[in-house]
């Protein structure tokens, strides 16, 4: 059988099963998503299989996908922004019907109607596109749903193109020099083209329009009982235009808090803070208030970044983030494996000194500040001068959240 | 007779007029975003009442950050160095450092060996810090192994110094011996480890030769002297110190 000898209809009615399954996989997107606005933790689907039980995975590539920068837009306005999955759902719900119109409809199809569908097909192909490549370069680890979404506007691209090659292909045949059915395209066109705005935006509206007022929950997570360390032992982290402190809480080996850095830099606010650092790695070796160790490694990697100094903390947190998984690995190899590569990278004067009594005290400081402050036993902790922001506010909220209690922190 | 097919009979419904195909195509439309949009309405909903009817069992319970607790740290244990973090300046009153032989008996209310059985957990977290007769100076290998102890805090608030007299001499010289051994440990601390927080970690106990005396059995404990005969007599001219991981 020759592909290119399908009829039009064929290709549209794949395209709209395309569009169907984009439009299944941008449901699951935007159902986990509007989950989190409870401000609860909960389990994220992640499979290229829709209905699937939810991943209860913690590091699961969907779930760094969702509390990433890049997931909603609109996110100083409204607590979490407004996913864009739910302009993919309108979208997708568009393009299943005008497929589903371009299969069912053999005689009275509209001038110009395929040419748009192809035409149009290439929004959520280019936004795809688009996607992908801000998962290569920022994410870590492709989200199953996302491909499912790629993929669906991939085939309903594809099959666009080709429903409106066929299509051309059965006019010549039929009216080799008719030009007449083509009178009025533009007009449809400009039509159908408010109609997939319309369309796109209105999940949107609908999503925007609910969301309950979350400024009351802003301040509601604590404050430090003690904002100074005795033996001025943290650490000072020099950024371009600090305008506002805050305290963060760290741990060097912690897939979250590289997420949680990620997203500080990422919006630009990184910069505008004035950064106190505490070292909190949960990590049994160092850390009493663990039974066995979350992050193997992270009270050597920790030491290191002491070792950096007010200069040289930042890089070597951040070279931290850069290659955590190869460092985490490492850590569990044993302090050996780990401390031959911040060697490597930092050489001797650094290592020797994360291996030093001087360090660990240092770090046994950062550990009694927190336990003098009686923070929750978990990474990162951000607070706003001595004011906790919530889990939740550093994460899907953290864009809103500033934007209320510190607004000139944001770019 | 054959049932005629659904399909080809709604694309004859379509075909028969120019519009039929484009306003069903518009209508599906339609109600495909309608529903979507209801669906998303009732998704925030969801969360909406959630947020702000929270079950109580929907909070999970998070570990706070704190000092160090361990299993040594028995009630009675904990009774009696509370009394000597209340007694002897550690908090509260910043008038007073330290207890003398009298203090301590008075507070602890139990006897020498009892006193000496609570600190038995404490055989390798802590260290004997030993003395010549009637001296009071650190030696090199005494200076080591303390700073070493100080060293290996880990979650611990407070350090305790115990420091004792061997029988040999007065009642009254020892109390004053056992103080100047106390003594001597912390002014090597204060210099040795700059610390601005010392005072209110370190707590000092002197029991001179009275009360709570150590038998040859710890000289098993790790002391600074590995390398002597260690005595009934040379074990209590001494300084016991140890970080206590209980939360007091």
């Amino acid at each position: 059988m020759d592909i290119r000898q399908l009829p039009a209809t064929t290709f549209a009615f794949v395209a709209a099963i395309a569009a169907a399954l984009g439009l299944v996989f941008a449901a699951y997107s935007t159902y986990d998503y509007a989950a989190q606005l409870d401000r609860r933790v909960h389990a994220v689907h992640c499979s290229f299989i829709p209905g699937l039980p939810a991943s209860s995975d913690g590091d699961n590539p969907c779930k760094a996908a969702l509390f990433s920068v890049y997931s909603a837009v609109l996110r100083a306005t409204f607590w979490g922004g407004v996913p864009i999955s739910l302009f993919a759902m309108g979208a997708f719900a568009f393009f299943l019907a005008f497929g589903l119109y371009l299969t069912l409809a053999r005689v009275h199809v509209a001038a110009g109607a395929h040419a748009f569908f192809a035409a149009a097909s290439l929004g959520p192909l280019g936004a795809s596109i688009a996607m992908f490549f801000v998962t290569v370069v920022h994410l870590h680890g492709f989200c199953k749903l996302c491909v499912g979404i790629y993929v669906s506007s991939l085939v309903l691209s594809a099959c666009a193109a080709l429903a409106w090659r066929a299509k051309d292909r059965e006019r010549r045949l039929v009216a080799p020099t008719d030009s007449a059915s083509r009178r009025g395209g533009w007009v449809h066109a400009a039509l159908w083209l408010a109609g997939l705005g319309v369309a796109s935006a209105l999940p949107a509206v609908a999503y925007a329009g609910s969301l309950p007022d979350y400024r009351p929950f802003l301040a509601k997570c604590g404050k430090l009982a003690v904002t100074s360390e005795a033996h001025n032992s943290l650490l000072k982290l020099p950024t371009a235009h600090p305008t506002r402190g805050v305290v963060l809480f760290e741990d060097p080996l912690c897939p979250t808090c590289r997420s949680f850095h990620e997203r500080l830099v990422d919006e630009g606010v990184f910069e505008r803070l004035n950064v106190t650092l505490v070292m909190f790695p949960l990590d049994s070796e160092c850390n009493w208030m663990l039974d066995r160790a979350l992050h193997p490694g992270a009270c050597l990697m920790a030491k290191a970044v002491l070792c950096g100094g007010d200069d040289k903390a930042r890089a070597i947190l951040e070279w931290s983030y850069d290659r955590q998984d190869e460092l985490k690995e490492a850590g569990k190899q044993g302090s050996q494996a780990l401390l031959a590569k911040i060697t490597e990278r930092w050489g001797d004067a650094v290592s020797a000194c994360a291996v030093g009594p001087a360090a660990a005290t240092r770090l046994n400081q950062h550990l009694h500040f927190a336990a003098n402050n009686h923070i929750a036993i978990s990474t990162p902790q951000m607070f706003l001068g001595d004011q906790r922001i919530c889990d939740e506010d550093t994460d899907l909220g953290m864009k809103y959240t500033l934007a209320q209690l510190a607004p000139e922190v944001l770019p | 007779m054959t049932r005629p097919n659904p399909l080809a009979k709604a694309r004859a419904f379509l075909d028969a007029g120019p519009n039929r195909a484009a306003i069903v195509g518009a209508a599906v439309a339609s109600a495909l975003v309608l529903v979507v949009s209801v669906a998303v309405g009732a998704m925030v909903h969801g969360a909406k009442d959630r947020l702000e009817h929270p079950e109580e069992t929907a909070r999970a319970q998070v570990a706070v950050a704190d000092d160090a607790e361990v299993a040594y740290c028995t009630p009675a244990f904990k009774e009696v160095l509370q009394r000597v973090i209340n007694a002897c300046g550690l908090v509260g009153t910043e008038q007073r450092r330290g207890c003398q032989p009298a203090d301590v008996k008075t507070f602890a209310s139990i006897s020498g060996a009892d006193f000496n059985e609570l600190f038995a957990p404490l055989k390798e977290r802590g260290a004997v810090v030993l003395f010549e007769e009637g001296s009071d100076v650190l030696d090199d290998a005494a200076r080591k192994l303390l700073d070493a102890r100080w060293e290996d805090r880990k979650g611990a608030r407070y350090f305790f110094v115990v420091a004792r007299a061997s029988k040999d001499g007065t009642t009254e010289g020892n109390r004053a011996l056992s103080h100047k051994r106390a003594n001597s440990v912390m002014i090597h601390l204060k210099d040795a480890t700059q610390d601005p927080e010392l005072d209110k970690q370190v707590g000092l106990l002197w029991l001179g030769s009275e009360f709570a005396q150590f038998d040859k059995t710890y000289c098993e404990w790790p002391n600074s002297r590995t390398d002597k005969r260690c005595t009934p007599e040379a074990i209590n001219r001494s300084a016991f110190v140890s970080w206590v991981d209980c939360r007091l």
